[in-house]
């Protein structure tokens, strides 16, 4: 490690470091805070004024009863969770059997599912919606959880088949000496050592089901079906006729702070599951 | 054991594993994308009677329609934008952040992937309001150095509001491709630095002759993500922000998709625009590979 030593260079890099980490951390600050005023507190101080006291603390309980983000929270935790869930299963099995026994069409299957990342989700947009209307779909969670799971299962696939691969095969063949079968070997020997790989890419994908909003908004349009993001984006497009500056902030606020928490319990996860995704 | 039975069993289990996935994956992602390019030769308005086949002629209509080129055009841009603003700033980082030996290196790791994790709809919103003409944050800040309050209309012009959401695009962006960088970067071995600094060669030298060489597969990996995924997503925050808008000047390629498709019942004509944003894609990532082939450099 070279450390840097003229003293003028060091200050500049410093303060560009700086700068930035205000950039990133300042927006969270004044999320909350703008979610503590009042609408005449936006047009009459600057952006960057304190909120008076009494701070409205009333916003989020506004926003959580008489916007329902107390469904849409629900509606984001249910989606999220069994999307992932199911997610996991199914690229796990298929992943396991693909680095570890060869079958006819093997290598092309696994080929199917990774060049299937280089594929724009966009296309399946429109074919979607209709899919989903013919199988009556439209308009509840399990559409988007069936939706969500499929499109995390090549990512899932690519990154477990190299995590099996790096286990040890004596593992396996100590499980079938002892009688295990197939099956007792993948659930009771495989999917406990391969956890760690199973948490990351489980942390990465609730982090962009959470936070996924597109085909949320062409799948869904029954309000009580709503996730987070959808009804962000439909909040503020509310805005033009009914301006309500402070709750619109307290929604940003409940729609971050659940991935802001995961994203600081797990940092490593989430640097791993980059590092994993991206030697394509 | 019977040898039979083994083999059967065997079959069974990777059946068992194979089978359910490749169902799902099939019913719900590969068949809506070969449905996607099956309905671009259709004139459709969404009701099943009155799908008619028009063979290329969607494709004819874009041709010639104006809003598409334009589309292309800030497509292309806010991947060049994209590419040499985060590349610049996430490799700047990577490299500040781990070969400078600066105190706190970790502590400015972990903030500065923070926007990665926000969803772009809030991160629109949030940049709504710093655009927002009358409480906006920019016109705020530049009336402390004016007479008169300042009033733009920053997503209101009617030829560069594209550039405006340049910036939040990259805000974005830089904390995924700058983890990216630095794992690529630590697994660099310290002695090459090491014989490089007893050489004279200082930090500027070791940069460009050690770090850009060695990972240039994660600099061209990067590249290639940041063109697919803004080809493929960038219009997410194009429709939070502007809607395509002012008079369809920020219009992009998927945006101009999910208006045609979704707001006016085009659904052919929106299927054909998938369809191109396919093959821009994969050229796009076909010229990208060539001419960032070379310079790979095996670290022995």
């Amino acid at each position: 490690m070279t450390v840097i030593k003229n003293p003028i260079a060091k200050l500049i890099f410093y303060a560009i470091l700086f700068v930035w980490g205000i950039s990133v951390l300042y927006p969270l600050l004044w999320t909350l805070l703008d979610a503590l005023k009042d609408n005449q507190q936006f047009f009459r101080n600057a952006p960057w004024s304190l909120p008076e006291f009494p701070l409205l603390w009333s916003n989020f309980s506004y926003v959580w009863s008489k916007y329902n983000f107390s469904t849409y929270f629900v509606n984001s935790l249910v989606v999220t969770a069994g999307s992932t869930g199911l997610g996991l299963l199914l690229s796990a099995t298929t992943a396991y059997v693909l680095a570890r026994y060869k079958f006819r069409g093997s290598s092309s299957l696994y080929l199917l599912y990774v060049s299937s990342m280089m594929i724009p989700f966009v296309l399946a947009l429109i074919p979607l919606f209709f899919l989903m209307n013919s199988m009556n779909l439209i308009n509840t969670k399990l559409g988007l959880i069936v939706v969500y799971a499929s499109s995390v299962l090549a990512f899932g696939i690519f990154v477990l088949v190299g995590f099996f691969r790096s286990l040890p095969k004596e593992l396996e063949e100590a499980a079938i000496v002892d009688g295990a079968s197939y099956y007792g070997t993948f659930f009771r020997v495989m999917l406990p050592l391969s956890q760690p790989g199973l948490i990351t890419i489980a942390i990465v994908n609730v982090l962009n089901i959470w936070n996924e909003y597109i085909v949320g908004t062409i799948l869904i349009n029954d309000p009580s079906q709503y996730t987070l993001p959808v009804e962000i984006g439909v909040m503020q497009a509310e805005m033009q006729y009914r301006t309500e500056w402070g709750p619109l902030f307290a929604a940003l606020f409940i729609t971050i702070v659940p991935v802001l928490l995961m994203y600081i319990f797990f940092q490593r996860q989430i640097a791993s599951g980059i590092t994993a995704g991206a030697v394509k | 054991m019977n040898s039979g039975t083994a083999k059967w069993q065997r079959n069974v289990f990777i059946a068992s594993f194979i089978i359910p996935t490749l169902l799902f994956f099939g019913v719900f992602t590969i068949y809506p994308v070969l449905q996607g390019l099956y309905y671009s030769f259709f004139d459709w308005s969404g009701m099943s009677d009155n799908k008619t086949f028009v063979g290329l002629d969607n494709f004819k209509e874009l041709f010639h329609d104006p809003i598409v080129w334009r589309a292309i055009g800030n497509d292309y841009f806010l991947v060049a934008g994209k590419v040499v603003g985060i590349m610049a700033i996430a490799t700047f980082f990577a490299v500040a952040l781990t070969r400078f030996g600066f105190r706190m290196a970790g502590f400015f790791r972990s903030i500065f992937f923070i926007p990665n994790v926000i969803s772009v709809v809030v991160i629109g919103v949030l940049w709504n309001f710093i655009y927002n003409p009358q409480i906006g944050f920019l016109n705020a800040f530049l009336s402390l150095f004016t007479q008169e309050q300042v009033t733009i209309t920053w997503l209101g012009f009617t030829n560069h509001t594209i550039w405006m959401l340049l910036p939040p695009a990259i805000w974005a962006g830089i904390g995924f491709y700058m983890i990216l960088l630095i794992a690529a970067i630590q697994s660099i071995p310290a002695s090459y630095y090491e014989a490089a600094s007893l050489e004279g060669a200082g930090q500027w030298r070791q940069f460009r002759d050690i770090t850009i060489p060695l990972v240039w597969e994660q600099i061209k990996v990067s590249v290639l993500n940041i063109m697919m995924t803004t080809l493929n997503g960038s219009f997410v925050i194009v429709w939070i922000m502007t809607e395509g808008g002012p008079d369809n000047s920020t219009q992009v390629m998927g945006s101009y998709l999910y208006q045609m498709a979704f707001r006016q019942y085009h659904f052919g004509y929106g299927a054909s625009i998938g369809f191109i944003i396919l093959v821009l894609s994969l050229i796009t990532t076909i010229i990208l590979q060539r001419l960032m082939r070379h310079e790979t450099v095996e670290m022995s």
